[in-house]
């Protein structure tokens, strides 16, 4: 398994290589740059504004500067929009927050998604199931956006019971955690069902069932770590997206967490905030994969690591 | 867990809703409705709160609190009123400025302000590794310009001394009557010398900054909140009322209409355009701005090139309807590039002629009823109804089609400074309170000529007004300039823009100018 991990970590060098390279020069290649502005800088302003930050020298050198800070000391640089602030620090400061949501986030997700797909798949084709799968479908269907300040509207205004936005008190996790959460346990309901359901034909749950086991336990020991297979594979890029993916989130709610700054930076053209952000996550969907990949064939004896 | 009527969907929702329930019963917001605690929108994460590198209106709303120029916009809008400086005087010959500063004027710190920490500021303003965005702002002192360039390399010589530590004296290299406007300027709001520096820029420190102004910096969130506490040592702390200004960040208009339905917040800084007509005054304060939205028109591309073209297509637009049919949020219609009464200065020759005449000149470039008129592109980086006002307006009148291309911002501006757009939408908003302000952007030389507009007579009558120390003949001078502008249209003006926000009805006395200046002083809550 060693040898698995460290091969495969191997190959998330040149993977990581290109990310960063194409990124880099995708980025200097859009039209604009940190300091276009409604009002146009003098060009001896301007000249003084891209010495300063380095932004006179041939792109090649640029990259190969940059490149040699991020791999020799991780230093990805100061902001180009933030003055006073690197981007270590800004990642430092935002990535907890991004964590802290999509923690809860993935807590909601499988919680919900878990416990109604497994109720979905015993009691299939009845009331419950169907229930299930089209709150499922909803789940699915409804975007953030939409579902974001829904919720605010009837919990935070109407009834009054948490803040429509911010991040400062538990209450304050309650609402976002939820929409992010929703869509994900809609996927893993689904999931869920279906692998539940491919295993619960087995003979081997039919052994079990003729052992005289309870149906607790043939769940929740036999046809659970089966079943899960398929949620397992999907959960590495899930938690991905639910990192990564919760600008809509941040927005709705004023969360000051990484999604937010990631794309607000794109719009600002911070090139190094921008590439900061794209390492990080390419780094963490490199890893998250990996650990997706451990889990499987810890779960399934008939994979191997190869 | 067989079906009976007590299902687990239910119970799930039962639980999830006693949780939600139970929120409320805790403590809500660090900062509730209670106390002098003013809670303000901010849209912007401020990229920095030095004077002399901060750009956006956003950034100066802090700053402002936190730090007091020489002088002060006047929230009346006339000339700028005494900041740190008392009172000051100018020379026969109107090259010599001599600022008499108040002897209580104090950093957060407890240092006196001096003289010397504005020629500080003024130096480094200048320096070409502070890469300040503004420094031109400060080219009028003599060699200003030489050193920002660097044909001399001693700061000493730029045109700001202080021969004692209450008297600044600033010499010009060439009259310039908008001195005070200038001085009242954003980016002349001095800096603190003793600031830790690090590669020429101040370093924050959050709990012990570096303010002259009414508050100082207590926390900062980034993205969240930043909070300004009254600052003892302010020279007129007793006429500040509030305790906090608590700026909180909302990207965009609907967020922070929720915050303020929900009570969390006190002043916005928008009302989103769907939610206009569920409020009333004195819950929505519309605040009319000297600041002119138009059409650049791209004057080296046919059939642009043509002035009877432009005139055309300025005439063509019904801006009676566009401000009251379709923005009505309190705009006015231009008729002028210039907003009236930004430093006094009315325009005097307005656009003027009607749709007939818009016909018959297009009829006249040889396009009768648009016949043979290539398709022009009208490109934007913000999605408005008004254009696509225009674009129908031109269709009817004079029979000619436009495409609408929106874009992300920095594309939008950087395809407009590179001059590759047909027709471009754009704002004017003015540095400071004069015509020259506005006006400058149009010289032959100035890098924010977007339209490409060469004209000998405009760029001489600018630069003649922008030294004339006559107020009434400068105010003619760029009457005329203004004119000629007018007369060849190489913008189309549509519209002087309006700020719509709301107000809580706890707030009073909120003061904000048409300059999207704010005034902290008389503010205070119930």
């Amino acid at each position: 398994m060693l040898r698995f991990v460290a091969n495969r970590l191997l190959q998330a060098i040149p993977v990581m290589l290109i990310i960063i390279t194409v990124s880099f020069f995708m980025l200097r290649l859009a039209p604009g740059g940190p300091f276009t502005a409604e009002k146009a800088v003098p060009p001896e302003i301007l000249r003084n504004l891209e010495a300063h930050y380095g932004l006179d020298k041939p792109l090649p050198v640029q990259f190969i500067t940059y490149l040699g800070k991020v791999v020799l000391h991780g230093d990805l640089g100061p902001s180009f929009k933030y003055s006073n602030r690197t981007v270590n620090e800004i990642l430092a400061d935002k990535l907890p927050v991004s964590l802290e949501l999509g923690g809860l986030a993935l807590v909601v997700a499988l919680v919900l998604g878990l416990t109604f797909g497994i109720l979905a798949a015993l009691k299939r084709n009845t009331i419950f199931d169907y229930a299930f799968s089209t709150v499922g479908m909803v789940g699915i269907c409804v975007p953030t956006f939409v579902m974001g300040p829904l919720l605010v509207l009837t919990f935070g205004i109407h009834f009054g019971w948490v803040n429509a936005s911010g991040w400062y008190t538990w209450q304050d996790r309650v609402l976002p955690a939820l929409t992010l959460g929703f869509v994900y346990s809609a996927y893993i309901m689904r999931l869920t069902r279906g692998g539940m359901l491919e295993v619960l034909t087995q003979d081997y749950i039919r052994t079990a069932r003729a052992k005289g086991a309870s149906e607790t336990r043939i769940v929740l020991r036999h046809a659970l770590r089966g079943g899960l297979l398929p949620v397992v594979s999907f959960l590495g890029p899930a938690i991905a997206g639910i990192l990564t993916g919760s600008f809509v989130i941040e927005t709705i709610f004023q969360i000051p967490g990484l999604g937010r700054e990631f794309v607000n930076s794109a719009f600002n053209r911070d090139y190094t905030l921008v590439l900061g952000t794209v390492i990080l996550y390419a780094g963490l969907l490199v890893l998250l994969n990996l650990v997706a990949d451990v889990v499987q064939v810890w779960l399934n004896p008939k994979l191997k690591f190869e | 867990m067989s079906g009976s009527k007590n299902s687990p969907l239910a119970q799930i929702l039962l639980a999830g809703l006693t949780l939600l329930a139970l929120c409320a019963c805790a403590k809500r917001d660090p900062a509730r409705a209670t106390d002098q605690v003013l809670r303000i929108s901010q849209r912007n994460e401020p990229a920095t709160l030095d004077p002399q590198l901060a750009t956006l209106p956003d950034e100066f709303f802090i700053i402002r609190a936190l730090k007091e120029g020489l002088l002060v916009p006047n929230p009346a809008g006339g000339a700028p009123l005494p900041g740190v400086a008392e009172r000051w005087e100018v020379s026969s010959d109107a090259l010599t400025w001599t600022f008499h500063l108040r002897a209580n004027a104090r950093w957060s710190t407890g240092t006196r302000v001096t003289a010397q920490h504005f020629v500080y500021s003024i130096h480094r303003a200048l320096t070409p590794a502070t890469a300040a965005p503004k420094a031109h702002l400060f080219f009028c002192l003599a060699h200003a310009e030489d050193f920002y360039r660097g044909n001399i390399s001693d700061p000493s010589h730029i045109g700001a001394s202080a021969p004692d530590p209450l008297r600044l004296v600033l010499h010009l290299a060439q009259p310039t009557p908008d001195l005070p406007a200038l001085v009242a300027s954003g980016p002349w709001i001095p800096v603190y010398l003793h600031v830790k520096l690090v590669d020429g820029k101040e370093e924050f420190i959050p709990g012990r900054d570096l303010g002259n102004g009414p508050f100082v910096v207590t926390e900062w969130h980034a993205n969240q909140h930043i909070t300004v506490s009254k600052n003892p040592d302010y020279h007129s702390a007793d006429l500040i009322k509030v305790s906090q200004l608590r700026f909180q960040s909302y990207d965009n208009g609907d967020t922070e209409e929720r915050a303020f339905r929900a009570g969390q917040l006190d002043v916005t800084l928008s009302v989103p355009f769907s939610k206009l007509g569920s409020y009333a005054p004195p819950k929505l304060q519309t605040q009319p701005l000297l600041e002119t939205r138009y059409l650049a028109l791209n004057t080296a591309r046919p059939p642009l090139r043509d002035p009877r073209v432009r005139r055309a297509l300025a005439l063509a637009v019904d801006r009676r309807a566009l401000v009251d049919k379709v923005m009505k949020g309190g705009q006015q219609l231009a008729l002028s590039f210039v907003p009236p009464g930004l430093g006094g200065y009315e325009s005097a020759g307005k656009l003027a002629g009607d749709q007939t005449e818009a016909r018959q000149l297009l009829a006249e470039a040889g396009y009768p009823g648009g016949q043979g008129f290539p398709r022009l592109e009208l490109s934007t980086w913000v999605n408005t109804p008004v254009l696509e006002a225009i674009q129908q307006m031109w269709k009817r009148e004079l029979g000619i089609e436009v495409a609408i291309a929106q874009r992300e911002g920095k594309i939008h501006l950087a395809a407009v400074k590179a001059g590759d757009f047909d027709l471009a939408f754009l704002p004017a908003i003015p540095d400071y309170a004069s015509p020259a302000a506005l006006l400058d952007e149009w010289l032959s030389s100035a890098p924010t000529n977007y339209a490409r507009w060469r004209n000998a007579d405009f760029d001489h009558l600018v630069q003649t007004a922008s030294h004339e120390t006559d107020a009434v003949r400068r105010l003619l001078l760029y009457q005329q300039a203004e004119a000629l502008m007018l007369a060849d249209l190489p913008l189309i003006p549509l519209y002087f823009n309006t700020q719509n926000f709301l107000l809580s009805p706890r707030v009073h006395g909120w003061q904000v100018d048409n300059l999207w200046n704010r005034f902290y002083q008389a503010v205070h809550l119930e």
